[in-house]
């Protein structure tokens, strides 16, 4: 699958090599040439078939998530049906209204399942980096239609307000807004479950997700636990990552990383402790497509309490559209974080998880480095990041070595799967 | 073009210079290498630093604090549009103008208790909003790169110009909706209050079509990011003068009698935004999901991949991936096999003066040896 992007040699053959090759890094560069006959230059660059652009590792995740969009979609379609012949039935245009809303909520599950659909397509040379950041726009277009919607839930609220002469029945607001909250809380639950599930398949999966993120804690990131909900997410689909951490680690003779190995055995059962009690992991376009029934559901309280005040007091109609100014403003709020995230991985921005300095500081420390400049870190897609840099060496130094401990250093640190190094002489 | 005729300028996306002025079409067919600076070789910044840490081509320097205090904030993005150049100021002056009507609107709307005037206006303010979102940021692309945004601050206007497209097909479906409304209601519920708004409306929005008139266009030729930026833009004000001239003629056409006037000029108008939107959307998207340069035909990367492959030391050329920060600047990365014990510097040379010719400003290489 690789092999579409160097045309120069398009023997089918070479797939296999990808998957043969997880050396650990006390790899030899003395390795001859006739010993491998077919270059397994691969190697440096994406070990263990983790640089597979192609997603088919974590497909089993990705189908799990469709699953779940796949049920809520159904289920909204139905409730919408059933609205609309009531709203017809009744010849009422609040129950025509709240159908329509439940109409942009299976836009936005369409959405969400295109984008996961699509994260999938093999990479084209044209699409060198796979079609990852379809979800990210994807997630985009959700969230800007969130917010189209909370205006026009006020707008509705002010034409409630102007229509003075009491067309509007408070009961029956009161009535359909709380059958769309029911029905916002059931697709809440069911979008929001069962990622525990996946998560405690396999002790040793647990493991690798503790190796991950104790990389982070020990080296003294910042906590960021909503991003770690996201990142621990994401770190645990590549299952191939993990054997890949715990390879690397029973491999280990550079002593500078041995104390390492002692954090994470005692930090593992931390962050297995953790890892139970944080509920809220997702793909991030399950959690956007959660945080439009989230928003919705907010919004129907707010109607609620207004259907109740108009019902109760006709007369207090602006308190209605106070409520619904409110409760807006709420729901733009749940949507600040996911649009920050998405906003740093579409300006190419070094991901909140990953130390820059650090990682600079770490690899000019090694022997041979003179200096790291043009280091450009960014993601892909939320969890999947790519590093670029380049690395002056002392012009007596052994290029491949270094180039050897500088992958394995930024791949067993800091968990970057795709780096490119470039290495000049003074 | 040899490698020996490429100066050494420094390689930062955030500084472009072209040598013709703004809005000038008419080389639309020159090749993009002669008019940017390619850098040859990765090498350090020209300020020699004995600092062997964190040394980087491009400056650091953190743009001045933000302020907290919103006023604060508020003086500084005045001040910011007072020295922009002129694109910002006419937008500025533009959204002044919209917001300020907007209000008008609103409150003349509440007042009177109008729905439809309600309505225009918070279509306005939407678009507003998205329009402040573009000024921000013409304003904000011009900072140095930092050490969270390594590439710099100009794909924001990529996103912007994105975002505006985005809206613009969030109106024409919402106008093709609206369509359908009339289609259903009687023809008495037409609001014809509605021409005095739709006429200042066109009038403020043809304003703005004559500031950016030079990107009155549907299919653009995007040298710097600027250009996707201002061509939303122009386009969104031309959308909105799109549909106000359509209600106008809606409202016309039914005093002439004309049955269905409104669904018909609704639907024509929203069929038009869409068509009109399009070729932005699809370009700005497919730079935001990181496709490979538009403005480079894919034979051309086949032809330096053979180009490198072809070489004496070299094994093979693999991972071949670019794309487009912004229209005019892309970046790549590379790997390449090579014999053992071979000079890897003259390869570097070689492999960054091809891509560079392509129009690739910015390769990373990393050479294996095996």
């Amino acid at each position: 699958m690789e092999r579409k992007n160097s045309p120069a040699s398009a023997s089918p053959s070479q797939v296999i090599e990808v998957n043969i090759d997880i050396d650990p890094d006390a790899d030899p560069p003395t390795i001859p040439p006739i010993t491998n006959p077919s270059p397994t230059g691969d190697s440096k660059a994406c070990r263990g078939g983790t640089c597979d652009l192609s997603y088919t590792k974590d497909s089993h995740e990705r189908f799990a998530s469709m699953r779940k969009l796949i049920i809520a979609v159904v289920l909204c379609i139905i409730f919408m049906t059933v609205e609309v012949i009531g709203g017809i039935k009744a010849n009422s245009l609040a129950i025509l209204t709240d159908a329509a809303h439940l109409l942009s909520d299976v836009a936005a599950f369409m959405i969400s399942l295109f984008s996961l659909w699509a994260a999938g397509w093999e990479a084209t040379p044209r699409q060198s980096y796979g079609f990852f950041r379809i979800e990210i726009l994807g997630a985009l277009v959700s969230i800007q239609m969130i917010w189209l919607l909370a205006g026009i839930l006020v707008y509705e609220a002010i034409v409630r307000l102007i229509h003075d002469n009491g067309e509007v029945k408070g009961f029956l607001m009161f009535a359909v807004s709380a059958f769309g909250l029911v029905v916002n809380i059931v697709m809440a639950v069911l979008l929001g479950h069962d990622h525990g599930h996946s998560h405690s398949h396999g002790h040793g999966h647990e493991h690798g997700h503790g190796h991950g993120h104790s990389h982070e804690h020990g080296h003294g990131h910042s906590h960021e636990h909503g991003h770690g909900h996201d990142h621990s997410d994401e770190h645990g689909h590549a299952h191939g990552h993990e054997h890949e951490h715990d390879h690397d680690h029973d491999a280990n003779t550079m002593t500078t990383y041995f104390h390492h190995d002692h954090h994470h055995n005692k930090d593992v059962k931390e962050q297995l402790i953790k890892k139970e009690k944080k509920k809220s992991k997702r793909n991030v376009n399950v959690h956007s497509a959660y945080l439009h029934v989230l928003g919705d559901s907010i919004q129907s309280i707010g109607v609620m309490i207004g259907g109740a005040i108009i019902w109760y007091k006709p007369e207090w109609k602006i308190i209605d559209l106070i409520c619904t100014l409110i409760f807006s403003v709420i729901v733009l709020f749940t949507t600040i974080k996911m649009l920050r995230n998405i906003l740093e991985v579409l300006m190419e921005s070094t991901p909140r998880e990953i130390d820059a300095t650090q990682l600079e500081k770490g690899l000019c420390t090694m022997d041979g480095v003179v200096a790291v400049h043009e280091l450009h870190i960014w993601a892909i897609t939320v969890g999947k990041v790519l590093l670029a840099c380049h690395v002056t060496i002392a012009p007596d130094a052994d290029a491949d070595v270094i180039l050897d401990q500088v992958i394995g250093y930024i791949k067993r640190d800091f968990n970057i799967s795709h780096v490119t190094i470039q290495i000049e002489r003074q | 073009m040899g490698m020996q005729q490429k100066k050494e300028k420094e390689k930062d996306p955030s500084s472009f210079s072209y040598q013709f002025p703004d809005g000038d079409r008419r080389l639309a067919f020159s090749r993009q290498p002669s008019f940017l600076y390619p850098s040859p070789s990765p090498s350090p910044s020209p300020s020699p630093s004995p600092n062997p840490l964190m040394q980087r081509s491009h400056s650091f320097t953190r743009s001045d604090s933000k302020d907290s205090t919103p006023i604060l904030l508020m003086l500084a993005a005045l001040r910011a549009v007072a020295n922009g150049s002129r694109p910002i100021k006419r937008l500025a002056l533009m959204i002044s103008l919209n917001v300020a009507y907007s209000m008008i609107e609103l409150l003349i709307g509440l007042f009177t208790a109008r729905v439809g005037l309600v309505s225009d206006a918070f279509h306005l303010t939407f678009g507003c909003g998205i329009l402040t979102f573009s000024l921000f940021t013409m304003g904000i692309s011009r900072r140095k790169p930092d050490e969270t945004y390594t590439y710099g601050y100009k794909r924001l206007e990529v996103l912007a110009a994105f975002t505006n497209a985005l809206f613009l097909l969030f109106l024409s479906f919402s106008l093709a909706v609206e369509a359908l409304h009339a289609f259903m209601q009687d023809e008495s519920e037409h609001k014809h209050y509605l021409i005095v708004s739709a006429v200042t409306n066109l009038l403020v929005n043809l304003l703005g079509v004559w500031f950016f008139r030079s990107y009155a266009r549907v299919n653009i030729v995007y040298w710097k990011p600027e250009d996707m930026n201002y061509h939303s833009v122009c386009l969104h004000v031309l959308a909105d003068s799109i549909r106000s001239a359509g209600l106008i003629l809606a409202s016309w056409f039914l005093t002439l009698g004309v049955e269905n006037a409104e669904v018909l000029c609704l639907g024509i108008v929203s069929v038009a935004v869409f068509m009109l939107v399009l070729p932005l959307f699809k370009a700005t998207g497919s730079i935001l999901l990181q496709i490979a340069p538009s403005n480079i035909h894919p034979s051309a990367f086949n032809k330096c991949s053979r180009q490198i492959a072809g070489l004496e030391e070299v094994l093979e050329v693999s991972q071949a991936r670019f794309w487009e920060l912004v229209p005019g600047y892309s970046i790549g990365s590379i790997s390449v096999q090579v014999k053992n014990g071979v000079n890897e510097d003259p390869i570097l040379q070689h492999v960054n003066g091809l891509y560079n010719d392509l129009g690739i400003q910015d390769l990373t290489v990393q050479i294996d040896y095996r």
